[in-house]
């Protein structure tokens, strides 16, 4: 039987886990924290834009489990906010523990608190991972999903010093970059200003710590739009985000505020005193990152070189996803990406060529832009989604974005790839 | 793969980051190397965080101090107690089993500063034990006070495998300790017993001719045994504690020669246990800035011993036998 080590238990990891465990291996997923989901544990934005088409594009490749959760845990679906249609908003305090459960169900040997530190190659071959207590897991294939955010160190040289997000660097230990220790070197992201890394795009505040008519509009619409005071509006710090898709001039004068079970504001940070003045958020407090009045993590200063079926150059058995593998921002980015690393840990192991998504579906022609993107000056500055900005433009060119389920599913026959990740390859 | 992840003992401590951040060779940080990107391993609150905090400087470093010496015992001709009178803060601070401190006449300069093992810590009256043998320059100098002497630390990184210790609970341990390295033995011993140890110590009297630390040692509920270590009847001794007790850990107190002999026995019967040895390596500065503890490992890097914490499987592969 082959052995997958998936290496950091976030979006793409869980997702790279249940690919592989369908397609016969026997899964060890490492998570360095004591949750699954890692920055999705504070994400929820799901569906809207492109990233409609691409969940139903894996659901129809047979990848549909965790967008079956994502769904099912919905606070709203269906929400407009400026720049973006039909969103749907999971509720963070609900997703974790039904993607644990899942994953429990399908016998995944999930460790927690468990970190990598460094690996064992021979040549070109990682054969086993080695942890943070010097104990060593070995296997066949390796998925590297450990992200590209923090840690500490990287926050503060780049960012506004650690600002205590959800993965709790201080509490866990450091992301240690699993490519890097078997010898390659990681690449890059770049802001316009081409200083190094990016912060996260939004912050959570306390929901109780707001007003009673912003709570109560959040409960039932899902999201509310608030004008900031002339004096505070601030185009520049668009350039800061990560997340470009709501790099939009209405998120400088306005703040826009999504219900995920917290209040999602979409700015990476926001100054405490001048957020009170806003009418509503007199008492508001941040839930996370909990200094998120002052920073936030940065992220994409550790992605791997890959090829588009999310195979490591240079290393013979490992595979990389999400933020790992490209300058990725997103849950669906992560999910559809580990899918694919996952389904093909195993396809590697037997010797059978790896999938490769065609370019005339969604998720195909976003891992394969990404990849030839990065390879570019400009590029490594850009961010890629199916949400926004400059992919989701292309997305539209190209005639890839549509929310008619039928003519996804149509797609996908077309290429013969229905239900390919419900295939067990051993 | 890649560089090897070292861990600084005085990361986290009061006394980190020190000088060595100033210069970029910080032994933990990769920022602090000179490095661009994070590619460290330490669990703690991050170096650069607290070297930025700290306005971009090393934070203050040990002070020396001067401390009444309350007892001066001479075991024999060559080897002295002493029981000095600190503060209890660095009693507390001494109490770890690998804790030193560095000790000068007080008529002398810095250039007499000697590293001395922490035998015992008393940390309720703030008293510290410490054993030396009367052996070169520094130490006859220091002999030469009787009423004060300057002492400098605390600092801690006089074993070597600490985490071994940390981490073993209800097991069976065997404590090997020779001549003056029966000093540092005492710490150690005190820390398997607070983890619930089954421990037994085998003490040569060594060169010092003595065993000097059967007081301390001897309320603990330890089965103590004294044997000269190099005998046939003390190889056998040990080998057959070794195998006969299924020894979770050994510590071996004694110079480099008598650790590698020791190892060597102990691989070639099969076993396995977690080891932890006495640092004997010169220490001048303690500080990491003179080099004279350094030492080369088996991938030609180059470590310095009075603060890095190491595997001793990895040290005695390098340059230590």
């Amino acid at each position: 039987m082959t052995r997958v080590i998936v290496i950091g238990g976030g979006w793409s990891g869980c997702a790279a886990a249940i690919a592989a465990t369908k397609a016969g291996a026997e899964v060890i997923l490492l998570e360095k924290t004591d949750m699954l989901l890692g920055l999705g544990n504070v994400g929820g934005i799901m569906r809207n834009n492109g990233r409609y088409t691409a969940a139903e594009e894996n659901i129809y490749l047979g990848g549909g489990e965790l967008f079956q959760i994502t769904d099912a845990v919905s606070r709203h679906t269906n929400v407009n906010f400026p720049g973006h249609k039909h969103a749907s908003l999971y509720d963070v305090t609900k997703v974790e523990p039904r993607v644990r459960r899942l994953l429990n169900e399908l016998e995944i040997d999930v460790r927690l608190m468990v970190r990598a530190v460094d690996v064992e190659k021979e040549e070109n071959s990682i054969k086993g991972i080695i942890l943070s207590d010097n104990k060593k897991i070995e296997g066949d294939v390796f998925i590297e999903t450990t992200g590209s955010t923090g840690p500490m160190g990287n926050c503060l040289k780049y960012g506004n010093g650690c600002s205590m997000c959800i993965l709790r660097c201080p509490s866990f230990g450091p992301r240690i970059s699993i490519s890097k220790r078997a010898g390659i070197e990681d690449i890059l992201g770049q802001r316009g200003d081409e200083s190094y890394g990016a912060f996260s795009g939004s912050c959570k505040l306390n929901k109780d710590s707001l007003s009673k008519e912003i709570q109560n509009k959040l409960n039932e619409k899902g999201v509310v739009v608030l004008p900031v005071p002339k004096e505070d509006v601030k185009l520049d710090k668009l350039d800061l985000k990560v997340c470009q898709q709501y790099a939009l001039k209405e998120f400088a004068e306005n703040v826009v505020i999504l219900d995920t079970g917290h209040a999602k504001l979409m700015t990476p940070f926001y100054p405490l005193e001048k957020l009170r003045k806003i009418k509503g958020l007199e008492n508001a407090r941040y839930e996370d990152p909990y200094s998120g009045g002052k920073g936030n993590s940065v992220r994409y200063l550790s992605i791997a070189p890959r090829n588009n079926n999310m195979k490591v150059l240079g290393i013979d058995n490992l595979l990389c996803a999400g933020e790992k593998s490209g300058l990725f921002v997103g849950h669906t980015e992560a999910i559809v990406t580990g899918t694919l690393a996952g389904h093909n840990s195993v396809r590697l192991s037997l010797g059978m060529p790896l999938l490769e998504l065609p370019r005339n579906i969604a998720i195909g022609d976003l891992i394969a832009y990404a990849n030839e993107r990065i390879k570019t000056k400009e590029g490594l500055k850009k961010r890629y989604t199916f949400a926004g900005s400059e992919y989701f433009e292309r997305m539209k060119k190209q005639g890839l974005y549509t929310i008619d389920k039928e003519k996804i599913q149509k797609r996908i026959d077309r290429m013969n790839l229905l239900n390919i990740y419900n295939e067990k390859l051993l | 793969m890649g560089d090897l992840k070292l861990k600084c003992v005085d990361a986290g401590s009061e006394f980190c980051p020190c000088y060595l951040a100033e210069t970029n060779d910080c032994i933990t940080c990769s920022h602090l190397q000179g490095k661009d990107f994070c590619d460290c391993n330490w669990t703690g609150v991050c170096i650069y965080q607290e070297y930025v905090w700290n306005g971009y400087k090393s934070k203050n470093s040990r002070e020396i101090i001067g401390s009444k010496i309350i007892n001066k015992k001479n075991i024999n001709k060559k080897c002295v107690l002493l029981k000095l009178k600190v503060t209890k803060t660095l009693a507390r601070q001494l109490r770890e089993p690998g804790s030193y401190v560095f000790l000068r006449n007080p008529n002398v300069s810095e250039y007499f500063d000697v590293p001395m093992s922490v035998m015992d810590a008393d940390e309720l009256n703030g008293y510290i034990y410490i054993a030396y043998k009367i052996h070169g320059t520094k130490t006859k100098k220091l002999d030469e006070s009787n009423k004060n002497v300057l002492l400098r630390g605390p600092y801690w990184n006089g074993v070597l495998g600490f985490k071994n210790l940390k981490t073993t609970s209800n097991s069976n341990c065997l404590v090997i300790a020779r001549g003056i390295a029966q000093a540092p033995t005492v710490l150690v011993v005190k820390k398997l017993i607070r983890n619930n140890n089954n421990v037994t110590v085998i003490l040569d009297k060594g060169n010092i001719n003595e065993i000097f630390i059967e007081e301390f040692i001897k309320g603990l509920n330890v089965n103590i045994i004294q044997e000269n270590l190099k005998s046939s009847k003390g190889k056998f001794l040990v080998e057959k504690a070794l195998k006969e007790e299924k020894v979770q850990l050994v510590f071996i107190g004694g110079s480099s020669s008598f650790q590698y002999e020791l190892m060597k026995k102990i691989d070639g019967l099969n076993l396995n246990p977690k080891i932890v040895i006495t640092n004997n390596k010169e220490m001048c500065c303690g500080e990491g800035i003179c080099g004279s503890c350094s030492i080369q490992l088996e991938d030609g890097s180059i470590i310095k011993l009075c603060k890095t914490q190491i595997d001793v499987e990895k040290l005695l592969k390098g340059g230590l036998r």
